[in-house]
Parts: structure tokens; C-alpha cells; sequence
């Protein structure tokens, strides 16, 4: 999943990565694989292109980094959103949202232009 | 997260001593990613070895990603590296806060002692800056010089010009690219647009006047040549304010029609706001025009009434232009014997030297005085932060034992200081910005018209860093200081003084000793100002200038073409103030008392002078005959003027007691008969009378010789000087309806009191010495606290030692004497360096003096005093605490 030749936005990823933390803080495995279950594995190609836009969001104070350990007692750095990026969330989903159904709309549609009749 | 508990004096990469480095921190998470994934496929029973190839190619370019994340989390770092170099300086300004605010009294006194040193430097030079520093209202300043007549004798430098010596400056002066004549003096209009008249200032300028000042009009045009011309329509260019203020700024004013004198003019010009030339500030400018002056062979060379500005040509230096104008001087003198005036020659001056020449000394006095409060207050800053950080050793011991890296806590230290230096500076800063307003409020003489007194972002900023320098370097002493403390020894040594205490006391000892030399020169030069200040203004003036109003007025030639006209004139206008209640006396004159400018030369009859060079000058007025019963000069000789010195009488004189003395010293010179001027045919002159003297330069204390008109022979007067029983300031309404009645198109000009008057001649010298009183009273209180400072300072260190002698059986008297010792030692220091001081201050005002030595006793002797009794009452405090020490307390 989330190659860069793969199609999939730079900014879309952020939102799914937002989307996944809003349910608690997680770790970077655990959020690739969160992402890869809820497309049904639709999305998959190269988890390694999340860490990149993990450690970007993480400058941008979007979400935060810390270490601790798994149920396994593995160390693992987990992340989690800050107010910001709570924030982010909510305006990119909404965008996204608008944005995905107008889409949609004009793909649906029946309605030919006019040089086309 | 900032740890609440972290020591706030721990290196910031302290806070994280364990932190992974960017590289590992990025290879444990993906790691941690790589094997959390095998172990998903291995739990799905795929095999160890597949399950680890399978996760890799799921992964991607794992070494591109590695290299990526390492960069942006370096990046991360260093932004937070630099978040928390910040926190830290926010968390020492806290600190320095809390620090200061725990000694009150010590950090109010820095920063008010910081802000008086600042306030007063940034104060004088604001001044400096905008008298000698600052551009002249005029484009190229520095290129521009003006030209005089000048006395040989050298009694006199700035003469004024004949026509036939101006045109002859403007065609023959080669290093001149332009020159441009003008009127020096102001005239007095009536201006009205309406039918109120206004009085004002108007400048009488040649044709290129504004060209060569570089001066443009923000509207229409200057004079051109043909306004010059007899008989071109009357035209005015206009100030700005008067633009402003009389024609509320119409856009459309050229063009528009005036009166001046109750004479339509047309406007041709507004000049730019903040325009002064150098005639001093005037509200209209009209042409001048000197043809007629030419044309009449007398008055083209023998009379003085003009100046001249002129523009350098390029390349040509100052001094090369003033031997040029110089020589011009002796050619004239060769090239008309019989009207030059023997007496002079041609002097040329650079413009800003020329109109900020007086006040030079007088600066260089305040700024050199605004200084010497600066380094006092330094010295006593620097005293006070060595004590201060001295004193809290302990504290800093404590924390240099915690853990506190000796770095931080310079750091600490120097904040601290800076945090009051910058306080103290904006304080001086406001300081500064008051004490200029009210210094433009009074408008002195001493500064120049051009000058506006402004506190600029320059000196502003200026002033600042002056304050945070001094907080750096007297706070980088005391910091390097405690920086090398030794925990041990200073928390073993408790409240006993440390093995530093005698160097630091040696320290402060210089440090006072030092304020006391500076403010010895300080004290004693205010007091020499001070004293010649006192013995000028207590010197008689000659006349009572208490209860007497004045107020000029103008009779103008067209109105009152004969002489008889002008005298029926003053005479109703006599009669009619003579009848408002309260007056007793009336008198008219050509000027003031105290301000006589014009000097004429005569000869006495039957006396044959060596050459025309010796020809003796004296003061001139014209006066009606009450004037010395207006202004109580009483008679020594001789009459005073009557009814029947008249036009057509033979013309008489009255002399001050001065000149009689001078040119007749035998006595006899009621009778005497003179000649005005080199003229041997011009009339004789018969002195009736010698009244008593009066001072005209008020700077002088001897008075000069003076000669009196009678005005109804000379009718120049224009000065009105009532005396009333009454308030004078109340005459003004009074007086100035009784001319209405009589005129009512002439206005009333300059009503004031003479107090008024005479006081404005003495303001050029009472405020710098003002001034510097108060600059030298700063210093004493300075140099006062400093004494204390340091003695009290001895006394807390000492207190100990002094348990200890008290209770082995020492006397409290001789505890007394111990403290009195040292601190006497280098108050004494002090004083006699200041000695050298005050012979180095001196020579500098030695200008300024009058009537005193410049190693007058009396004031240095004075000075000395001052400072003793102010050391005294500083010492006063601490010894007593030194003798009252109780020995249990202290030992124990």
C-alpha cells in the first residue's frame, strides 16, 4: 500500500492516518495494518512509504511520538494526535467528504455534454 | 514533556541524557514494523525464512525510507534544540524577575540609577545631535557659507554687507557657484487676509535666495529676477504654517490676494514645513531689491544692512573661499578709498558653524557633564552587582553543588543585570523624550531655530544599547566571579566573609573613590557657572525694569511721511495711554534697555584722529525724554531731553556716565560738541547731559558707552515703555485699544514686560548652567549612594571581626575610628583625584566664566565641601550599624 507510483494522495494518507489514531494511541504496525483490514487489503502495496508521513505529520505537530511497550512487552513508538491534529482531522474529512462525493457524481452521471448528442 | 522537577540550572542536553541517537531511533521502529509482521505470517504458518522475505517486499524500499525518516527526524530535533534554548531564556527572565523582585529596594535603585545616567545622555544628545549633527533645513548644507563684514579689531566678526560689497561677492567671488543677498534682521507685518490684522516676521530675500539654500517650494514658485524689478507686481512667498494656519491650507492659495501693512499681495509660493533661514523663523518672505540702494553713490558703500549666502562651487574647500572672500576685502578697501569703511574687511563662515557657532562650547559642556554622570552611575552599578552577587554566594554555591553548570549560571547572572539595564533604559529612554518636550516648550535662545529637538530612533537607540552595555559589562565582573565559586569552601565558609572580601572591598573602594573624583569636577564646575551666573545677575542693570510694559508698534513712511507727522503720532499716542489708569510714565525709544544693537562712530570736535581705524564707537538709541524718568536712570550732569529738542533745534545728545568718562576724563564733556560718522561735514552735536550707565550686554558686568537721540530729532522709535503701578502683564488689552483708536490697521507687536525681556538675555546662560547643576546634583546623590554602598558593604562583612573585638574588650569608639578609617582613606583618594579633574574641567569652561578664576577657591574649596558632607551622611548609616554590632548575635 501508499507507494508513491500507487495513485494514492499524499494527503489521503495523512487523513487515514488521523482516521486510525482518533480510536487511541497505536504504533506503526499496528496503524498499517488497521489501514490494510479496513480497505479489506485493497490498498496494499509498500507499508514502508507510512513511516515517512508519520515522522512529516509529527514535525507538522500533528501527532506525537512516544515510546512504550506492546502487550508483548515489545518497545514500540507509539503515536497519538495532538489537539492540531484533531483538528486537521475533522476540516480533511470534511473536505475529503465533499470532495469524494462530487467526484462520484459527475463519474455516476447520465447526463451527457452537449456535444456528445 | 518539560519535567516540573528538572534543576532550572542543568544544561538543556541534560534534559534528555539518554536520548537515542536520530539513526537508531528510526532503525528501532522499523524494525520493530519488520519483525512484528513475521511474527503475523509465521502465526499464519508460514514459514520463519519466507515469512521475513515476504515482509520486506511488503515493505517497500526500506533504505530509502530509513534515509528519509533520519532526515526529517533530525530536522525535528534540531527545531526543538532551538524551542528549548528559548524556554530557557524565558525561564532565567523569570528567574531574573523573581531575583529582582526579592531585593526590591536594590533593583528599583539600579534601574532609577540607570535611567537618570541614560535619560540624561540620550537627553543631551538629542540636543547635540539636532544642533551640530543633524542636516541643516537646506540641501547640501555643508557646501553653503555666509559672508560678513568683518571689525579688524576683532571686536566684531558678524557684520552686515553693503549693496555695492554684495554685488561684488556675486560677480567677482570665483569659488562662489551662487551667491544670494537677504535682510539678516526680521521685519514686522500687519497680515490679514480679512480685515483682522496679524502681526508677523517677514524676511526681506534676493532673487536666487531659496536656489541657493536649495529650498523648493512644496507650492508655486520662489522670487524670480523680475519680481527684483521696480515696479513687478507685489508678490509674498509664504511659510508653511502660515499657509496652515491663515489660509487653513488651501491647495489653491497661488494666486490668492493678502495684505501686508494693509498692501495687496499676491502669493506665489508656500515653502516646505520646518523651512528656517538664516535670518532666524519668519512666517512671509518678500522680495528685496537693492537696485535703489546701488544707484545712490552714499548709501551703496557706506551703509551696512545686508548678508549673503552662497553656495560653494564644486571642488572648492571652505578655506580656499575664505581667503578668496578675504581678498575681495582688500581689493575693495584699494578699489574705493574714500567710501569703504576702513574699520572692516570680508569674512567668510561655514552656514552651520555660523548658526549653531555660539552653543558649541555650551554642548560640548553638557555632553562631556551628561557623560560624567554616566560613568558615575556605572561605577555605581558596577559596585552594587559585585556586592550583590557577592552576597548571594551562598545561594549560588548551593546550586553549583546541585548540579548547576557554572555556564548557566553566568548566564543566569548576566540576565539578570541586563534585565535591569533594559528596564532602566526605557525609563531613560521616557526620561529623555520629557526632558527635550519641555526643553522645545521653552524654545531657548541658546538653540538654534533649525534645530527641532527631536528624541530620533537614533539616540533612542543609542541610549538603549549605552544601558544594556553597561548592564553586560558591569554584570560580566560579579558574574565570572560567582561562576568561580567552590561549592565547599563557600557553604563551609557560612556567613563569614570569604577569602574574596578583600579584593572585591578593594574593588568597590576604587569604584567610589572614582565617582567621587568624577563628581568633584562636576560639582565644581556648576559652582563656578553657578557663581558667575550670580554675579552677573546681581550686577545693577543701571535701570528698574520692574512694573514697566513693553510692546513695539511700527509707523510706517507712507502713512506718516514727515517727521512731523510721526511725532504728532507719538505724542496722541502718549497723551491717550498716559490716561489709563494705573501709568505714570511713558516713554518711546528705538530699543529696548539691555538690547541696544546699533553703534555709531564719532569724532570729537577739535580732536584730529590718527587714522580712520581709531574712530571710537559707542551705543546708540533714540529716545523720547522720558525714557530715563520711565526707567528711573537718574541724571549726573548736565539736562535731559525737553519739548524743545525738536526737528530744527540744534540737535543735542545725552551720554552715559561711561563714555563721559572714557573720552572726557577731565570732566567737562556737558557741552562737549561731536560728529556722527568720519564725515567731517556732517552737523555738530552738543552733549547736554550724562545720566547714569546702564549694562547692555547682560553677559558683561562693566557697562558699555552710550550715547541717547532725542526722538523727536531722530524719529526712528518704535518701542513703547510704560510704567504703571500696577501688574504690566495687565496693560497689554489696555494699550492695545488705545492704538486701535488711534490706527486701528497697525497692530501691537512683542507685548510683554521688560522683566520679561531682561530675563530672556540672561536664559542663554542660566540654563546650561542649570543644566549642569542638576547633572552635578545627580552625581553627588550618585557618588553619595556609592560611598554608602560601599562602607555598609564593608560593615556586613566585617561585622563579625568586629563582635570578636568588641567582645575581647575592643571599644565601640574604636570600632567607630576603624570604619571612619577606611572609609575616609578612599573618600580622601577620591577627593584628590579629583583635584586633577577640576584642572582638566575648567579649561573646558573657562569660556563660560565671568568674574570668577577659573581655580576659584571658593568653588572648588565649595565642591569639596559638598561632597565631604554628602560622604559624611552616607557614612553615617553603616558606621553607626558597625558600632551597635552585638557581640552574641554575631559570634555566635
Amino acid at each position: 500500500m501508499f507507494a508513491k507510483d500507487s495513485g494514492l494522495l499524499q494527503g489521503t494518507l495523512e487523513l487515514l492516518v488521523l482516521k486510525t489514531l482518533t480510536w487511541g494511541p497505536m504504533h506503526g504496525y499496528g496503524i498499517a495494518t488497521w489501514i490494510e483490514s479496513a480497505t479489506d487489503d485493497a490498498l496494499r502495496i509498500e507499508e514502508g512509504s507510512l513511516y515517512p508521513a508519520l515522522y512529516r505529520m509529527t514535525r507538522k505537530g500533528w501527532i506525537k511520538g512516544t515510546w512504550g511497550t506492546t502487550e508483548n512487552n515489545r518497545r514500540a513508538k507509539y503515536y497519538k494526535l495532538t489537539v492540531e491534529g484533531e483538528r486537521q482531522f475533522r476540516e480533511q474529512r470534511t473536505g475529503w467528504q465533499q470532495f469524494s462525493s462530487l467526484v462520484s457524481e459527475v463519474v455516476g452521471t447520465s447526463r451527457a455534454p452537449s456535444w456528445a448528442r | 514533556m518539560r519535567n516540573p522537577l528538572r534543576n532550572p540550572f542543568s544544561r538543556p542536553t541534560r534534559a534528555r541524557p539518554f536520548e537515542p541517537s536520530p539513526a537508531s531511533e528510526v532503525d528501532d521502529e522499523l524494525a520493530f514494523h519488520l519483525e512484528e509482521r513475521v511474527q503475523d505470517l509465521v502465526a499464519r504458518g508460514v514459514d520463519p525464512v519466507v515469512a521475513r522475505k515476504q515482509a520486506l517486499a511488503r515493505f517497500g524500499d526500506i533504505r530509502g525510507v530509513r534515509s528519509e525518516c533520519e532526515e526529517l527526524l533530525e530536522a525535528d530535533r534540531r527545531a526543538e534544540r532551538r524551542r528549548d534554548l528559548w524556554a530557557d531564556v524565558a525561564q532565567d527572565v523569570r528567574f531574573g524577575v523573581r531575583a529582582a523582585l526579592r531585593a526590591p529596594l536594590f533593583s528599583l535603585l539600579a534601574i532609577i540609577t540607570i535611567a537618570l545616567g541614560v535619560g540624561a545622555n540620550a537627553a543631551v544628545f538629542g540636543v547635540v545631535k539636532s544642533v551640530l549633527l543633524d542636516a541643516l533645513p537646506y540641501a547640501d548644507a555643508d557646501r553653503l557659507v555666509r559672508v560678513y563684514a568683518q571689525a579688524k579689531s576683532g571686536t566684531n566678526d558678524r557684520l552686515s554687507l553693503t549693496a555695492g560689497q554684495v554685488v561684488d561677492i556675486a560677480e567677482r567671488v570665483r569659488s562662489f557657484e551662487r551667491a544670494a543677498v537677504f535682510f539678516p534682521l526680521t521685519q514686522q507685518f500687519a497680515f490679514s487676509t480679512s480685515d483682522t490684522p496679524y502681526p508677523m516676521q517677514a524676511g526681506l530675500a534676493g532673487a536666487n535666495f531659496f536656489d541657493v539654500l536649495g529650498v523648493r517650494p512644496v507650492l508655486g514658485r520662489s522670487f524670480t529676477a523680475d519680481d527684483m524689478k521696480a515696479g513687478a507686481p507685489p508678490v509674498v512667498v509664504l511659510g508653511h504654517s502660515v499657509w496652515r494656519e491663515r489660509l487653513a491650507g488651501d491647495s489653491g492659495a497661488i494666486g490668492r490676494t493678502v495684505r501686508l501693512d494693509g498692501k495687496a499681495v499676491t502669493v506665489i509660493g508656500v515653502l516646505p514645513p520646518g523651512f528656517v533661514g538664516p535670518m532666524g523663523p519668519v512666517d512671509a518672505w518678500v522680495p528685496l531689491d537693492i537696485s535703489a540702494s546701488l544707484r545712490d553713490a552714499v548709501r551703496a558703500r557706506k551703509s551696512s544692512w545686508l548678508g549673503v549666502v552662497a553656495r560653494l562651487g564644486p571642488g572648492v574647500t571652505m578655506e580656499s573661499a575664505g581667503r578668496e572672500v578675504a581678498a575681495l576685502g582688500t581689493a575693495l578697501e584699494r578699489e574705493h578709498p574714500d567710501d569703504a569703511d576702513p574699520l572692516v574687511t570680508l569674512t567668510a563662515k561655514g552656514l552651520r558653524d555660523d548658526l549653531a557657532g555660539d552653543v558649541r562650547t555650551q554642548l560640548i559642556v553638557l555632553t562631556a557633564s551628561a557623560a560624567l554622570v554616566l560613568l558615575i552611575t556605572c561605577a555605581n552599578l558596577a559596585g552594587a552587582l559585585l556586592s550583590r552577587t557577592l552576597g548571594r554566594r551562598q545561594e549560588l554555591a548551593v546550586r553549583v553543588a546541585l548540579g548547576a553548570a557554572r555556564g548557566r549560571l553566568v548566564r543566569q547572572l548576566l540576565t539578570e543585570s541586563v534585565l535591569l539595564s533594559a528596564l532602566g533604559g526605557i525609563l531613560g529612554v521616557l526620561l529623555a523624550a520629557g526632558g527635550l518636550a519641555l526643553l522645545r516648550r521653552l524654545s531657548l535662545d541658546i538653540v538654534p531655530a533649525y534645530a527641532d529637538l527631536s528624541l530620533d530612533p537614533l539616540v533612542v537607540a543609542g541610549a538603549f544599547l549605552l544601558a544594556l552595555a553597561t548592564g553586560i559589562a558591569f554584570g560580566v565582573a560579579p558574574a565570572v566571579t560567582a561562576a568561580r565559586v567552590d561549592p565547599q569552601s563557600a557553604l563551609r565558609e557560612e556567613a563569614r566573609g570569604g577569602t574574596g572580601t578583600l579584593r572585591v572591598s578593594r574593588l568597590r573602594g576604587t569604584l567610589a573613590a572614582g565617582q567621587i573624583a568624577l563628581c568633584v569636577s562636576l560639582v565644581a564646575s556648576a559652582l563656578l557657572l553657578g557663581r558667575s551666573l550670580w554675579l552677573l545677575t546681581n550686577e545693577p542693570l543701571g535701570f528698574d525694569p520692574d512694573g514697566v510694559f513693553t510692546a513695539s508698534f511700527e509707523v510706517r513712511a507712507a502713512e506718516y511721511p514727515t517727521t512731523n507727522a510721526r511725532t504728532a503720532f507719538t505724542r496722541l499716542l502718549d497723551e491717550r495711554i498716559r490716561a489709563i489708569p494705573g501709568v505714570t510714565d511713558v516713554a518711546f525709544s528705538s530699543a529696548l534697555p539691555s538690547a541696544l544693537s546699533s553703534r555709531n562712530g564719532f569724532t570729537i570736535d577739535g580732536q584730529q584722529l590718527r587714522s580712520p581705524a581709531d574712530m571710537p564707537f559707542v551705543l546708540y538709541a533714540s529716545v523720547s525724554g522720558s525714557y530715563f524718568s520711565t526707567l528711573r536712570v537718574g541724571l549726573k550732569e548736565g539736562r535731559l531731553f525737553t519739548s524743545g529738542d525738536r526737528a530744527g533745534a540744534p540737535t543735542v545728545m545725552v551720554i552715559s556716565e561711561a563714555m563721559a568718562n572714557r573720552y572726557w576724563p577731565s570732566g567737562n564733556a556737558v557741552g562737549a560738541r561731536i560728529r556722527m560718522g568720519p564725515d567731517p561735514k556732517s552737523p555738530l552735536i552738543e552733549i547736554v547731559g550724562v545720566v547714569a550707565d546702564i549694562r547692555n550686554d547682560l553677559t558683561a558686568a562693566a557697562a558699555e558707552p552710550m550715547a541717547y537721540g532725542s526722538s523727536l530729532q531722530d524719529t526712528g522709535v518704535d518701542r513703547l515703555l510704560v510704567r504703571t503701578t500696577g501688574d504690566p502683564v495687565a496693560l497689554a488689552g489696555p494699550v492695545q485699544r488705545e492704538l486701535a483708536a488711534l490706527n486701528p490697521g497697525m497692530p501691537l507687536y512683542q507685548a510683554s514686560t521688560l522683566r520679561t525681556s531682561i530675563d530672556r538675555g540672561f536664559a542663554g546662560r542660566r540654563v546650561p548652567l542649570l543644566l549642569i547643576a542638576g547633572f552635578g546634583g545627580l552625581a553627588l546623590l550618585l557618588a553619595a549612594v556609592g560611598v554608602y554602598a560601599m562602607v555598609a558593604n564593608m560593615v556586613a562583612a566585617r561585622s563579625r571581626e568586629f563582635g570578636i573585638r568588641l567582645a575581647l574588650g575592643a571599644g565601640r569608639r574604636s570600632i567607630m575610628l576603624l570604619v571612619l578609617r577606611q572609609g575616609g582613606t578612599w573618600i580622601g583618594a577620591g577627593l584628590v583625584a579629583g583635584a586633577i579633574g577640576v584642572t582638566l574641567a575648567v579649561r573646558l569652561i573657562r569660556g563660560m566664566l565671568y568674574g570668577v578664576s577659573p581655580l576659584d577657591p571658593l568653588s572648588i574649596a565649595g565642591a569639596a565641601a559638598l561632597l565631604v558632607v554628602a560622604a559624611a551622611i552616607a557614612l553615617f548609616g553603616p558606621v553607626r550599624r558597625a558600632v551597635q554590632v552585638d557581640p552574641i548575635t554575631v559570634i555566635r
